[in-house]
């Protein structure tokens, strides 16, 4: 009974034992070291020194990671794109290429993931690409990669991402809040887009989908804006950017980027015109600003925002605790700024409003803020199709007048309204009118209800 | 030469292994082998009779403690860096994925081993007089072998996690007046989160470990105290009796005794207690059919260890374990599914959540821990218990076809899909 026993036994033994040699081996060969071994090959070529040669080659193996509590990621890519900062590796074969025109986004202070997604914290080809199962988020295409700077960048204008401002200037003429809820504000018929950019769906497919809403998703109730292609196309960078992931206070400060158009801005916004000239266009109280960055440099400037006083003591000119941004872009729009831009300026600034008028001007602005012209359009032409809703479609609110009282239009604005049916055994129709007492105020449906009567009168009189 | 040999003779104190008198102290001079008796009976040793699951049982556990113990310094128990750790695991901690897929495929086939241990014992009738408790002993075991398994199913922090445990705790919160409670304790909370985690975390690696390990002393040290490791009594026939030795205090007047003499034993009486013995007797000569621990035992034993662990391994190798996305509790996958030994469970709650979540596993659990007493049939041989084998079986099928249902047969919205159907479910 039992000889054979210790036979098997060390048997069995000796299988551990190579399962375990086996596994150790699988553990120190992972394939992130060839590529290592590649590029420090890649660097010995172009050492003329035999010593220093052997020095690079006998570099040891390992994992390189950017740890970027701020964003909230560990990016270890440049385990294998090691020559990402290294200009000499310009020319340099894939992973290994130089990665240029990065300005001051240098991927030890902002990783790789941030742009390009992907998965950072992987160590091989496909998981870190983001081809892999369970991970959500792979590689964005090269065509759409800019769109990531809207991530960081949420107000203003990008500097070479003009399909961002465009797609942002879409967003809120077209409508879409009247549908789509972002970051708290809009509709509920469509889905929620504060987080679209997390939600990682194809930049194909939301184009295509800004294209022909119908036939990429059937049944949506989206309405055919009859986008251009350009259009679609910047609205997909601008659905890319949208995400409400904490970007951490170093990268929260540079949400705005200085260009003159946010200079311009703040120009207006703080009246300098009050008591600076452009070229002689405004108030002769402080010093004319025509040319000024040309006489003082950017930093003499900057110190002049922040504490007046400390450079011109006795110095009437206010504090405005601006911020290092402001600043610089009030100094942007500065040294571009000419007498027509004053001029312009000036002339905005005399009109005062009649309270009717102001009325009629903040129920236009809130007609498009809440997104009214998503479904109604922008000249209140209705017409957006909506199956067996009475005609077919959205109604046009240019004859609103004629069925209703102004009181029963702030009623249907409130409590909202379901249309009433052409066929009444069809299906409910897709868009409907939302309940928007919680959303705007009463003065907002007051200056709404004030704007569409402007409107009525205009076109009776033109009927 | 001498002093390593009387180094050696100090740590193992013992004669020759090739002496009967070594092969005993072997055992029961050494703290960690002396749970064994010096000597085993031949028929505990075969294979066919309990497939060594119990041995394969507690291997297993050890995996899991070693393996476990080596993933604690890896993991960090809140929420995101959880499953950062994972990733970490798996991208550059060294043999990581190793480690992580060890652990997890022997927890499946601890929760496994311990279900097949469980129906051997029923099959063979081990639970019967003397055994009833150590049967109870196991049926806590086996429950805290799903409640060990259930706790580290959420510590990945990753889809599959907080959906299985957010759907289990559910179930466990039908219970009436009770349920709702017990699930907000094991939470901390009303859903899945942080507290959940930590709770979870300290109920995996302390508190239920360390209940695993009592009740286990408990469970093997019964074995020995019920007769040894179990065997088929019904095959074994009683001889008469030979030889007759008188036990027997010579200052009372009534003997205490009566026993067979073996004719190569030498008798001495220690100290004398009255009553019967608790331990399972068949023959007095039954002596003839013990060999010894060392090596038919112990080599079994090794052997059920190597195999175990070389299984485990040659699995890990080639199948790691699953990791998905980062838990979104707004997320909700279809159908969100339980660990896969909850399904039948999860099957019989989504026909009624009272019945099948409350009443019908509360039944099961009471109905396994009565059966030994419920049992009154003191025969063990299999065809004087017809009707017990009939009832077990049923119960073991209908476990499994409600598993087998819920696991590959339910599809989204939890309707019946055949796992070679495959459903896209819509996102929206």
């Amino acid at each position: 009974m039992g000889r054979r026993l210790p036979q098997i036994f060390f048997a069995l033994s000796t299988l551990a034992l190579v399962l375990i040699v086996v596994a150790v081996w699988q553990a120190t060969t992972p394939s992130w070291k060839n590529y290592q071994h590649t590029f420090f090959q890649l660097e010995a070529q172009e050492e003329p020194n035999a010593l220093t040669k052997a020095a690079v080659l006998a570099t040891p193996p390992q994992i390189h990671q950017i740890l970027l509590p701020g964003l909230q990621r560990v990016d270890r890519c440049t385990t294998c794109h090691l020559g990402v900062d290294d200009p000499t590796m310009k020319n340099a074969p894939e992973p290994f290429r130089y990665h240029a025109g990065l300005g001051p986004h240098v991927p030890s202070r902002f990783g790789c993931t941030i742009c390009h997604g992907g998965q950072g914290l992987a160590t091989d080809v496909k998981d870190a690409h983001g081809n892999a199962p369970f991970w959500p988020d792979p590689l964005l295409a090269t065509d759409y990669i800019r769109a990531s700077c809207g991530r960081c960048h949420k107000e203003g204008d990008v500097p070479g991402v003009p399909e961002l401002t465009e797609g942002r200037r879409l967003f809120e003429t077209e409508g879409c809040h009247g549908c789509h809820k972002l970051n708290g504000v809009g509709g509920s018929i469509g889905p929620d887009l504060t987080e679209e950019g997390a939600n990682h769906r194809s930049p194909e497919w939301l184009e295509n989908h800004f294209l022909a809403p119908n036939v990429v998703s059937a049944g949506s109730a989206m309405p055919n804006f009859h986008f251009t292609r350009d259009q679609a196309r910047a609205l997909t960078y601008y659905m890319l950017s949208l995400t409400s992931a904490d970007m951490g206070s170093y990268y929260a400060s540079v949400q705005l980027i200085p260009s003159p158009g946010y200079g311009r801005q703040l120009f207006v916004e703080k009246d300098c015109i009050v008591c600076h000239a452009i070229g002689g266009a405004g108030a002769k109280v402080g010093p004319d600003l025509l040319g000024v960055t040309k006489l003082h440099s950017s930093e003499w400037l900057d110190e002049q925002l922040i504490n007046p006083q400390l450079v011109y003591p006795g110095s009437s000119m206010p504090e405005y605790d601006l911020e290092t941004n402001a600043r610089k872009a009030l100094v942007a729009f500065l040294s571009t700024a000419t007498q027509q831009d004053a001029q312009d300026i000036l002339a905005r600034k005399g009109r005062v409003l009649t309270p009717e008028d102001a009325a009629i001007a903040a129920g236009k602005q809130d007609f498009a803020r809440f997104g009214c012209a998503g479904c109604h359009g922008t000249e209140l032409q209705g017409g957006v199709p909506n199956p067996n809703a009475q005609g077919g479609q959205v109604p046009s609110l240019l004859h609103v007048s004629d069925d209703y009282t102004k009181d029963e239009v702030l009623q249907i604005i409130r409590d909202g309204k379901v249309p009433p049916l052409d066929n009444a055994a069809g299906p409910t129709p897709p868009l409907y009118m939302p309940s928007w007492k919680h959303l705007m105020s009463d003065e907002d449906v007051h200056q709404i209800v004030e704007f569409l009567w402007s409107m009525q009168q205009k076109s009776t009189e033109s009927w | 030469m001498n002093l390593i040999r009387e180094i050696w003779q100090s740590i193992v104190r013992r004669d020759p292994l090739s002496t009967d008198k070594g092969k005993s102290e072997l055992v029961f001079l050494n703290v960690w082998l002396h749970i064994h008796p010096a000597k085993v009976k031949k028929e505990s040793l075969r294979f066919k009779f309990t497939f060594y699951l119990g041995f394969i049982t507690f291997f297993l556990f050890l995996i899991l403690v070693t393996t476990g113990i080596a993933l604690m310094f890896y993991y960090r128990p809140y929420p995101p860096q959880a499953y950062q750790d994972m990733k970490d695991l798996q991208f550059v901690v060294f043999m990581g994925p190793f480690l992580r897929a060890m652990h997890r495929w022997s927890a499946h086939a601890m929760v496994v081993c311990v279900f097949l241990h469980m129906c051997r014992v029923f099959y063979t009738g081990s639970y019967k007089k003397p055994r009833q408790f150590n049967w109870v002993v196991g049926v806590l075991l086996l429950l805290l072998t799903l409640g060990l398994s259930f706790t580290g199913y959420l510590l990945p922090w990753d889809q599959l996690a907080y959906w299985a445990i957010t759907v289990g705790t559910n179930i466990g919160s039908y219970a009436p007046i009770i349920g709702g409670q017990v699930r907000e304790i094991l939470l901390g909370g009303h859903t899945v989160g942080e507290a959940a985690l930590i709770r979870f975390y300290v109920l995996h690696v302390a508190i239920l470990p360390s209940l695993m390990i009592l009740l286990t002393i408990v469970h093997f040290w019964r074995i020995r105290k019920d007769g040894g490791l179990s065997r088929p009594l019904w095959k074994l026939k009683p001889n008469a009796p030979e030889a007759l030795v008188t036990i027997g205090a010579p200052a009372q007047s009534a003997p205490l005794r009566t026993v067979q003499a073996a004719p190569d034993k030498t008798y001495g009486l220690m100290e004398v207690v009255t009553g019967k013995p608790i331990f399972e007797t068949i023959t007095p000569d039954e002596e003839e059919d013990a060999v010894f621990s060392y090596p038919y035992a112990f080599f079994r034993e090794a052997i059920a260890l190597m195999v175990t662990v070389t299984g485990i391994m040659a699995i890990s190798l080639f199948f790691h374990a699953p990791l998905e996305e980062l838990a979104n509790p707004a997320k909700t996958p279809n159908p969100a599914k339980a660990p896969w030994y909850f399904l039948g469970l999860q099957e019989l709650v989504s026909h009624s959540a009272l019945l099948g979540g409350v009443v019908a596993p509360a039944l099961m659990v009471l109905a396994l821990l009565a059966i030994p007493y419920f049992d009154r049939n003191p025969s063990r041989r299999p065809s004087d218990r017809k009707w017990a084998l009939w009832l077990f079986t049923i119960f073991v099928v209908a476990n499994l076809v409600l598993i087998v249902i819920g696991t590959f047969f339910r599809g989204p919205g939890w309707a019946l899909v055949p796992p070679w159907v495959h459903v896209v479910a819509r996102a929206e």
